[in-house]
């Protein structure tokens, strides 16, 4: 944060004077503020000569506190924030759909956890391709393991029943212009793409992008897990709350996968721990049936639905 | 000299005075199930622990319901606190859909007791209740901390708009590490709580002693001793909380449509009844 000096120009009431009676009681930026006790500085402030230029200056310094939270909001207002912003983007696999009461919803967190080969990136893909086939808008597709195939997403496309083979060869390269992938090998790459499109988003109103897949995140985050430091739960914790404030703000579906470690008892469960279960607002366990091909999600976390309710779908 | 000390001996009140004087200013405060069975007034400070996916955030939402809902409104009794509610959200993950879903149960709900209309609810009074309902959230502890110093404020300027008091002060916080600024936020809530009479309702994310999972104990020992929870938070914490409230999601109940049960336990203080409940669409529910 800036030091009480840079808020001079803005605000003239934070002078010299005022900074000086801050140094005195150890307050030299904003942020020191938020660990003081401001009731007892107004008290000491009473005590000097220039005391109501002081009592002045901070609650100046209040008001710039005040701007430095997230907004008040009462229940009707949030939810009609919700209810204008939300937007449910279908899967492109109509049975999941109607289980997810619609498709995978903007403004969530949505993980997809299983072991290898159950379909977790299919599921990504086919979403992906959806979306932009529909011309809903555009999705970015971080990618940690090279799993992002462009001929996967033209076999989507042109198996859908709609089109014919001449028209969605017309329209593959635009689909597949509005899909970015980027590879993102570390969990600092991750951060600083995030805060990228964050800024991104922030200023330019016309990029329309309506989904983020990260496929996976969990080989992001076990490198740097483990170990006797904690600074790999707070960087998993500090990428937990920039996609959710991500997915918030500009109204994106966020989809992750995850993978299987052994638990206690040999029962296998999903990677990242305890601390990652608060994270995704909804947790889906893919598995599949090797014979017949047949996958099955099974609801592990849901802000609605309960928990053990699953369905069963194929991926062609 | 004689005056001061005289007046220093001379009691201020009797004790009928001050227990009809607290039981007015801090009322027994009409919660729902399972905070219902020990009584809970404005200045307590309630932690529930749990588990990822126990059910705590639920248990949140119906306590802010039942302080939203009016006493009575045009001849129906709700039976609530009408007062408002502020929901700080610290996990992000609040989803207001099901809150607006779960009032308007209520509101039907009480309707149909009524013997009124058994599927309407009044639009008003809706928005009445969701107006008594503040929300704010917090992405950072720093956010957290300037929510808290402005706090205040914003609580007197609500208490001017609408005309009632706060009553319930609801932190949901699962994965925010606030281990550093813990002192300066248990410092600010105790600043609060001296001028606004508020309940306080606390998450927290429990972690298991032991090695085995929760779910297997509570297979085996269905009456034997729980499983210890490492106790992580601060003591500044621990000494700042009343009350404490572990909530489990208990698999072994086989019967009646295979649905979740949860276990509640009071540890703080120690009592010897655990309630169950099951969350289905109307909310908390309890069974036995």
């Amino acid at each position: 944060m800036a030091p009480l000096k840079s808020l001079e120009s803005e605000y003239p009431i934070i002078d010299s004077d005022f900074r000086q009676f801050c140094a005195s009681h150890a307050i030299f930026s904003v942020e020191d503020f938020l660990v003081h006790d401001i009731y007892v500085l107004m008290a000491l402030a009473e005590e000097h000569d220039t005391s109501d230029r002081l009592k002045q200056a901070i609650t100046q310094v209040l008001s710039i506190i005040d701007a430095q939270h997230q907004p008040w909001l009462d229940g009707l207002e949030l939810l009609g924030y919700s209810q204008k912003s939300k937007s449910i983007l279908s899967t492109g696999c109509e049975r999941i759909d109607a289980f997810l009461r619609g498709g995978f919803q903007g403004g969530v967190l949505t993980e997809l956890v299983g072991p290898s080969s159950s379909g977790k990136t299919q599921v990504c893909l086919l979403a992906a391709s959806n979306v932009t086939k529909s011309g809903l808008g555009r999705v970015l597709f971080l990618d940690t393991g090279n799993s992002f195939s462009p001929t996967r997403v033209a076999q989507f496309v042109s198996s859908s029943s709609e089109l014919a083979d001449t028209e969605s060869s017309k329209i593959l390269p635009q689909v597949l212009d509005n899909i970015e992938c980027r590879s993102v090998f570390d969990i600092f790459t991750l951060l600083d793409v995030l805060h990228q499109l964050l800024q991104n988003l922030r200023y330019q109103v016309g990029q329309n992008l309506r989904m983020l897949i990260i496929d996976s995140v969990s080989s992001l985050i076990t490198p740097v897990l483990g170990g006797a430091g904690t600074h790999g739960h707070a960087l998993m914790a500090s990428a937990g709350f920039l996609l959710k404030k991500l997915a918030y703000e500009h109204n994106l579906s966020v989809l992750m996968t995850n993978h299987m470690v052994a638990g206690d008892g040999g029962v296998i469960k999903p990677a990242l721990g305890e601390s990652w279960k608060s994270i995704p607002h909804i947790r889906l366990l893919l598995s599949r049936d090797v014979l017949n091909n047949i996958c099955s999600m099974f609801i592990l976390r849901h802000p609605s639905m309960a928990i053990g309710e699953r369905v069963e779908f194929a991926i062609l | 000299m004689e005056s001061t000390v005289k007046d220093w001996i001379k009691a201020d009140e009797t004790a009928k005075e001050m227990l009809t004087r607290l039981f007015t200013e801090r009322p027994f405060l009409p919660l729902p199930p399972p905070l219902h069975k020990l009584p809970l007034r404005p200045g307590n400070v309630v932690e529930v622990a749990g588990a990822p996916s126990s059910g705590k955030t639920h248990i949140l939402m119906q306590a802010a319901i039942s302080c939203i809902l009016p006493k009575q409104w045009k001849g129906v009794q709700f039976g609530g606190m009408e007062r408002l509610a502020v929901f700080v959200d610290l996990d992000c993950r609040f989803d207001v859909l099901r809150f607006s879903r779960l009032l308007k149960h209520k509101l039907i709900q009480a309707n149909s007791n009524d013997m009124k209309s058994q599927t309407q609810y009044d639009e008003e009074l809706f928005a009445e209740c969701m107006r008594r309902f503040l929300y704010i959230r917090g992405y950072n502890s720093l956010e957290f901390l300037a929510t808290l110093k402005t706090m205040n404020n914003q609580l007197q300027k609500q208490k001017d708009i609408q005309g009632v008091g706060v009553h319930l002060l609801v932190l949901d916080r699962k994965s925010l590490s606030l281990q550093s600024v813990m002192e300066n936020v248990v410092q600010d809530l105790q600043k609060l709580l001296l001028v606004h009479l508020l309940l306080v309702l606390a998450t927290k994310n429990s972690i298991s002693g032991d090695k085995s999972t929760a779910d297997e104990l509570m297979r085996n020992t269905s009456s034997g001793p729980r499983p210890k929870h490492r106790e992580y938070m601060p003591s500044v914490w621990q000494s700042f909380v009343t009350h404490r409230i572990h909530v489990a999601a208990s698999e072994h109940d086989g019967d009646h449509r295979r649905q979740r049960t949860y276990l509640t336990e009071w540890i703080l203080p120690s009592v010897n009844f655990s309630d169950r409940f099951v969350i289905n669409e109307d909310g908390v529910s309890l069974i036995s």
